[in-house]
């Protein structure tokens, strides 16, 4: 009886807890990312908000050592997610998720057959400012490319806020897919509310052929990339 | 039947009259063609091709164009197989002409997907966009009224849409894209890059009117 009571009892509190969980459930792309052998990959997720390629980066998150990668968005609708692994050509993908739900992707790389195209992150710098609106971490990245093919995506990702951010460029871009030109790249990042650690900071570039450099982290020495056999 | 009978041997004579088409060697060597360029970079320093990057199953592409491609703004739009082929080409093969081997690659990519029903804008298996849908209609309902003001009058919609499906069309040791075609006959539809919308209107809206039949590239396949 007493066993029967406290069933009953504990189906109907895991109910209760259940139903608000269901209604407030999260919206989520989750995933893997792996060789074509089947190696996970570390590297970054980040997420175009709307259609692929706008331009308009929205959240990110590192990408694990098991290869594994976990975003938690605002609302659900359409996102291009673009995930990159050091020594590998970036995959973009279009993908829809509904809100409240979770959508799960597989993400294979291949590696660049080559870095001779690749673009280069020569340097990072941090700086601070004052502005009207308040307190302000500058970031600046000099970047350049072989073939002169630099697109929009000079990105910089903060893993404390999970936010990305494509960096301004050092003159003005006729469109998108204009080349972009080499020189020094700029972010300006609100800090009034809390401050920046460059511990967080993670830096990724790739030209209009998707040729793509390795993951800039901290301490933000750039490194010679290899080719990955 | 007798209408699109005629229109056959019109693209097919078309074809062969075609000095700027695909030289001799006719569609099986078009598709071979293709084949090494979707598996090869003409650029030994830069090898990276677009089987590199787009390993996985392609059979549906073809099926699926016209279709809205999403480049970055303000370049995306609705585009066929040949000038989504001819902008990547251009784009990552850096060649000064992207017509030929942009054609060579459709021929390729549509000798794959034979068989495959024709549904414009929606690939098996991949989200589909409400936004692209959006954008492909209206280039259907452009398509429409551009067909109605410079084609309607020689030729029934219904008794010549099935000849799209003639192309890439080989004809006396010619291949031709409907593109092409249609630049030729109409003047008025330029066949590539962002001026070449008008003709990918027209094209859309005659693939619209064959969803659910299977891609072909053998001309005589076509049930008329």
């Amino acid at each position: 009886m007493i066993h029967t009571v406290l069933s009953i009892f504990l189906a109907l509190w895991l109910a209760a807890l259940a139903l608000p969980l269901g209604a407030n459930a999260a919206t989520v792309i989750t995933g893997i990312v792996r060789t074509q052998s089947g190696q996970p990959l570390a590297g970054l997720a980040l997420l175009e908000k709307g259609e692929i390629h706008n331009n308009r980066w929205d959240r990110g998150t590192l990408v694990d050592t098991a290869g594994r990668f976990r975003i938690e968005l605002g609302e659900g609708g359409q996102y291009g997610l673009h995930v990159y692994s050091s020594g590998y050509i970036y995959k973009p993908n279009a993908v829809r998720v509904e809100t409240g739900k979770t959508l799960e992707v597989e993400v294979v790389l291949v590696p660049e057959p080559t870095r001779a195209n690749d673009p280069v992150i020569k340097r990072v710098e941090f700086g601070s400012s004052e502005t009207g609106k308040g307190k302000v971490m500058i970031v600046k990245m000099e970047v350049s490319d072989p073939n002169g093919i630099l697109g929009p995506q000079v990105l910089a990702f903060n893993a404390a806020t999970g936010r990305a951010f494509a960096m301004a460029p050092p003159r003005w871009v006729r469109s998108l897919k204009s080349n972009y030109p080499d020189g020094v790249y700029q972010l300006d990042a609100d800090i009034s509310q809390s401050p920046s650690d460059p511990r967080d900071w993670h830096f990724v570039v790739a030209d209009h052929k998707c040729n793509t450099t390795d993951i800039l982290s901290f301490p933000h020495k750039p490194q010679p990339p290899r080719v990955i056999h | 039947m007798v209408r699109f009978i005629a229109l056959v041997v019109i693209v097919l004579a078309s074809a062969g009259g075609a000095s700027a088409g695909a030289p001799a060697g006719g569609l099986a060597e078009l598709v071979a063609e293709g084949e090494r360029w979707w598996k090869s970079s003409p650029d030994p320093q830069d090898p990276v091709a677009c089987s590199t990057c787009d390993p996985a199953e392609t059979r549906g592409w073809a099926a699926s164009f016209p279709k809205y491609r999403p480049l970055p703004p303000p370049e995306d739009r609705v585009m066929t197989l040949l000038q989504a082929n001819a902008e990547a080409v251009q784009r990552h093969y850096r060649l000064p002409d992207a017509e030929r081997p942009a054609l060579a690659i459709t021929a390729y990519l549509t000798s794959h997907g034979a068989g495959t029903p024709i549904s414009p804008g929606i690939v098996a298996g991949q989200p589909v966009f409400e936004g692209r849908l959006r954008a492909l209609a209206e280039s259907v309902a452009r398509g429409e009224r551009l067909y109605a003001r410079w084609c309607r009058s020689c030729h029934d919609a219904g008794a010549v849409t099935p000849a799209a499906l003639l192309f890439p069309a080989a004809g006396n040791g010619q291949v031709e894209s409907l593109e092409r075609f249609l630049g030729r006959h109409r003047p008025e539809l330029p066949r590539l890059g962002s001026d070449g919308q008008p003709s990918t209107d027209v094209i859309a809206f005659l693939m619209s009117r064959l969803a659910g039949r299977p891609v072909s590239v053998a001309p005589f396949s076509v049930a008329p």
